[in-house]
């Protein structure tokens, strides 16, 4: 039986933050339809994949999903319960916002089957919230991992964003303490991007914002790797860090290339060899749900390099590129093909030949993008 | 013959000809007023573009003159540009006179001075004229004195014209008719017929347009050219009007077309003599030269994978221009390509435009040298157009670079830029003579290496575009040059090595270690970019290694995305040139181009 994960997009957010590109919508009152368009999709994919997936992970991405209701989450939940087969251990996440919810609220999402909490902190810092735009302080940051931490949430990760403007290394490294402080067994943490969609990256073209420089940038990450690793939390991709056994399984399911099926608006889903996505605009998805089952609004079908192409990037980013699944799937080609550049850019130290694995140093993470140019596709 | 006249017309870039030449065409009836819309002799596009005259051609009109006689005037076309100055001399060749065209807003400009002394050794016939004095700028007076000073003609023979309102054209006319001599030939001797130009036609060949000088020659005869020795039947023979007119003879003193079979361009030569096979002229008419180029430059296809199309393109530029010499070449740097040999800056800029536009080539080219002669201790000379080829500093006794001979007229408050700006390009001043005492005609010598950079430019702006330029070839002389070569990470950069002055290596070396650390993206480790001479490294920066560059998030809506991204950047890299294991973006050569000497 094939894996599957399952990604949920809950597009509603109180506001749009500066940094996001994300697909949001700050008006609630279309909730109830998107509800009821969700469940039509998910059957409509039930019906063609159903019989050869186990699901093993279902992630609920946003937008804002902690701002709906508990009872919210758990329809949608269930419907993917009555629709799919799913695995014993399923990994459910919930990407929570501080400052959305109370331990009431938790409790009920921890009833509806919620397992994993994914927190949207960012930052302690109250400078760089208000810079981030973000609705929380501090404070209420640190209650949310704890209170869900109380409400019985065991597998608890926060997402924290470095190399902001002015943001010197105490600073960043007062965050990353802050964080460690307290009862999560995961941490991402990213290099601001600008996003060609985000508010940021208009106020930085306009001169009102200025970036720090890619040199402060590797000095952060550089610190961020060494800090986490040395308390516990071991790199398993470029920006994502867990302590062992606590490596999100959705995550996963992306960067070793296994299949998974997107609801919601601008979802993307990838199954074998095809990737498709969804419309981006609520409206034009509920339209197309109800007219056609599905909210398909553009697909590719890729050849077999393109692939290689595609499982090579992303377990770099990861993991590794696991030789003998590389050799399973694609052949030993790509490995003959790039055996002298391999070796060079081991003897360089930017990667390991190890255990079966052709895994990036911490040195070889900084430059993962300049290193997949080297390679012979 | 006693009413044929054959002239050209000498004028600087923009002060008329061309217009000139309309006007007379159409009070010909030669062409209509609509035909004569566009200035109808320069045929290329990029010629009328730029409003210089690239390829000469001619044109005959028949004449009602004053007098009741009916005339006919051939108007042999000259380039305007000082690379073609061997062209120009055979086209004046060709002619008993000329129209000496100057603007009269602008006056003489070094151009005009230097194609006047031109057509004063081939002795012909001046016939003056200012044009365009309906220009609220124009300075009449004044440039008639320039012209009395210049060629010592009377007032009353310099005739005012405007050619845009077709003002004076008669009297051009007239003066065609009464002052330029008729040809004198002889029918009777063996024939001697000038080539002084010649097209590619690719159904006809090598069309070469000729004046016969003595003798006639007629279809079917059987023909030789003396400087390829090779023998032909004249198939078709005729004058030029808009088209071709098959007349199946001409006779001396005219001026026309012959097509013979001729395959290639470069058996018609600008200035060879045709002649019969059979009783025919012993000896060829003099001035023939063999054409060679003045400047090198090698020319690569932006992707290497272009090769072969970028040598069609050469090939079948070449049949249209035979003056470009190509030879294939390869770089260490920028792969296969071709070394070119240019007339002049002007014709190598020509062709890397008509390259780039007609024949839709995106190339690469070097910095452009001249030809050196390299004097080894060992007694051996050899002769490098090319900087990769130059001996090792060890073995050269000396080198030897070309000279040339530069007039510059200038509005005479600017005559202090001009020196200071000879002296940076080692130029070696002779005499200032002026031509009125507001104009100065100043004489220099400079290596030719000098000015084929950024010479005219710097020229331009010293003097805000008054000054004007012009140059001829005078021999070869020695100076301290050496190789500056460009390190990258130790590996030479062949596409980058120069002959310079011993004086202005230093300099230069550091200019083009500032931009190549400019532009040459961060890598995954450090480069070290040097400048050396021989073993000797004189300038010398570092590229720092690249610290980091890692998208940072990658979920499942970011990997096509991601994945096309990969792919761009993938041609991109593809597009850059590879010098060990450091890659460089075509931008770097350019820019390098683009370096102030």
């Amino acid at each position: 039986m094939n894996k599957l994960a399952i990604y949920v997009h809950i597009p509603f957010c109180d506001h749009k933050c500066i940094y996001c590109d994300f697909y949001s919508i700050t008006n609630y009152k279309n909730e109830g339809t998107y509800l009821d368009c969700l469940k039509k999709e998910i059957l409509h994919y039930a019906n063609l994949y159903s019989d050869d997936y186990k699901v093993n992970s279902i992630y609920f991405g946003g937008g804002t999903p902690s701002f709906v209701s508990p009872e919210y989450i758990s329809a949608i939940l269930k419907q993917i319960e009555q629709s799919f087969q799913i695995s014993n251990d399923v990994e459910i996440t919930l990407e929570t916002n501080p400052g959305t919810v109370d331990d009431k609220k938790l409790g009920s999402f921890l009833d509806a089957g919620i397992n994993r909490m994914s927190v949207g902190i960012q930052s302690f810092d109250k400078d760089e919230l208000n810079f981030l735009t973000r609705i929380h302080d501090a404070e209420t940051a640190k209650e949310c991992v704890l209170k869900a931490f109380d409400a019985g949430f065991e597998n608890i990760s926060v997402d924290l964003i470095f190399n902001l403007p002015g943001q010197s290394i105490e600073k960043w490294l007062t965050n990353l303490n802050e964080a460690v402080k307290l009862p999560v067994r995961h941490v991402s943490a990213y290099s601001l991007i600008l996003e060609k969609g985000a508010i940021l990256n208009k106020m930085v073209l306009d001169g009102k914002v200025t970036l720090q420089d890619e040199d402060y940038d590797a000095e952060l990450y550089e610190t961020t790797i060494d800090f986490l690793e040395s308390k516990g939390f071991l790199q398993y991709e470029v920006s994502n860090f867990a302590q062992p056994g606590y490596e999100s399984v959705h995550n996963k399911a992306y960067w070793q290339y296994g299949d998974y099926l997107g609801f919601g608006t601008s979802s993307h889903s990838f199954i074998k060899n095809k990737r498709w996505w969804n419309y981006s605009s609520l409206e034009f998805y509920n339209r197309a749900v109800n007219e056609r089952g599905h909210a398909i609004a553009g697909s590719e079908v890729l050849t077999p390099n393109m692939m290689l192409e595609e499982f090579v990037m992303l377990a770099l980013r990861s993991d590794g590129i696991d030789i003998a699944a590389l050799k399973n799937r694609f052949g030993k080609k790509w490995l003959d093909d790039n055996q002298p550049i391999l070796e060079n850019l081991k003897s360089n130290g930017f990667l390991n030949i190890e255990n079966g694995f052709i895994r990036l140093t911490k040195k070889g993470y900084l430059l993962c993008d300049e290193i997949l140019l080297n390679f012979i596709f | 013959m006693q009413n044929i006249r054959n002239f050209c017309i000498i004028a600087h870039i923009d002060h008329g000809k061309s217009t000139i030449a309309d006007g007379l065409l159409e009070f010909t009836h030669t062409i209509s007023e609509r035909e004569a819309k566009e200035q109808l002799l320069d045929s290329l596009d990029l010629e009328r573009e730029r409003g210089i005259t690239i390829k000469s051609h001619a044109i005959q009109m028949n004449y009602n003159a004053d007098d009741g006689n009916t005339y006919i005037l051939n108007l042999i076309d000259t380039p305007g540009h000082v690379d073609f100055s061997y062209e120009v001399s055979r086209s004046l060749a060709a002619c008993e006179g000329a129209l000496l065209v100057v603007d009269a807003a602008q006056g003489v400009e070094a151009q005009t001075i230097s194609n006047l002394y031109m057509a004063i050794d081939a002795g012909l016939e001046i016939i003056p004229v200012i044009n365009k004095i309906d220009l609220p700028s124009a300075m009449i007076d004044q440039v008639k004195n320039q012209i009395i000073d210049l060629i010592g003609c009377k007032e009353d023979e310099i005739i005012l014209a405007s050619a845009k309102t077709r003002v004076g054209i008669k009297e051009i006319l007239e003066a065609i008719v009464a002052r330029v001599p008729a040809p004198q030939g002889n029918t009777d001797a063996p024939l001697q017929a000038l080539i002084f130009d010649s097209i590619f036609d690719s159904y006809r060949g090598a069309i070469a347009y000729i004046r016969v000088v003595n003798g006639i020659i007629n279809e079917k005869d059987e023909i030789k050219f003396f400087a390829s020795g090779k023998k032909y039947l004249a198939e078709e023979i005729g004058i030029l009007r808009l088209n071709r007119i098959r007349t199946g003879k001409l006779e001396a003193g005219n001026v026309g077309y012959l097509i013979a079979n001729v395959k290639e361009l470069q058996d018609t030569k600008v200035g060879d003599t045709v002649t019969h096979v059979h009783n025919g002229t012993e000896k060829p008419l003099p001035g023939y030269k063999e054409i060679k180029p003045m400047v090198y430059s090698g020319l690569y296809p932006t992707n290497s994978d272009d090769y072969e199309d970028l040598r069609d393109a050469l090939e079948k530029y070449k049949l249209n221009d035979s003056s470009l010499t190509f030879a294939p070449e390869t770089s260490a740097a920028l792969g296969f390509g071709f070394r070119c040999g240019f007339l002049g800056m002007l014709h190598m800029e020509i062709v890397q435009e008509r390259l780039e536009r007609e024949f839709g080539q995106s190339i690469v080219t070097t910095l452009p040298n001249v030809e050196y002669w390299v004097f080894k201790k060992n007694g051996e000379k050899v002769i490098v157009d090319n900087p990769a080829d130059m001996p090792s500093q060890g073995e050269i006794e000396r080198v030897e670079e070309p000279y040339v001979r530069a007039q510059i007229v200038t509005p005479s408050e600017y005559i202090g830029n001009l020196m200071q700006l000879a002296i940076e390009k080692r130029g070696v001043y002779i005499n200032t003579t002026y031509i009125d005492p507001t104009r100065a005609d100043m004489a220099f010598e400079f290596p030719l290496s000098e000015i084929i950079f950024d010479f005219y430019d710097k020229l331009k702006s010293i003097s805000r575009g008054y000054a004007s330029f012009d140059y001829e070839f005078i021999g070869y002389r020695e100076s301290d040059l050496v190789k500056l070569d460009i390190l990258l990470n130790g590996e030479k950069v062949d596409a980058l090595s120069i002959i310079v002055h011993e004086k202005k290596a230093y300099t230069w070396g550091q200019k083009v270690c500032t931009k190549l650390k400019e532009l040459i993206p961060r890598h995954m480790f450090e480069i070290a970019v040097q400048a050396a001479i021989g073993n000797k490294v004189i300038s010398r920066t570092n590229i720092k290694a690249l610290r980091k560059n890692v998208l940072a998030k990658c979920y499942g809506g970011d990997i096509t995305r991601k994945r096309k991204l990969l792919e761009k950047q993938k041609e991109g890299k593809k597009r850059m040139k590879q010098v060990g294991n450091v890659e460089i973006p075509q931008e770097a050569f350019l820019a390098v181009l683009q370096i102030e000497d």
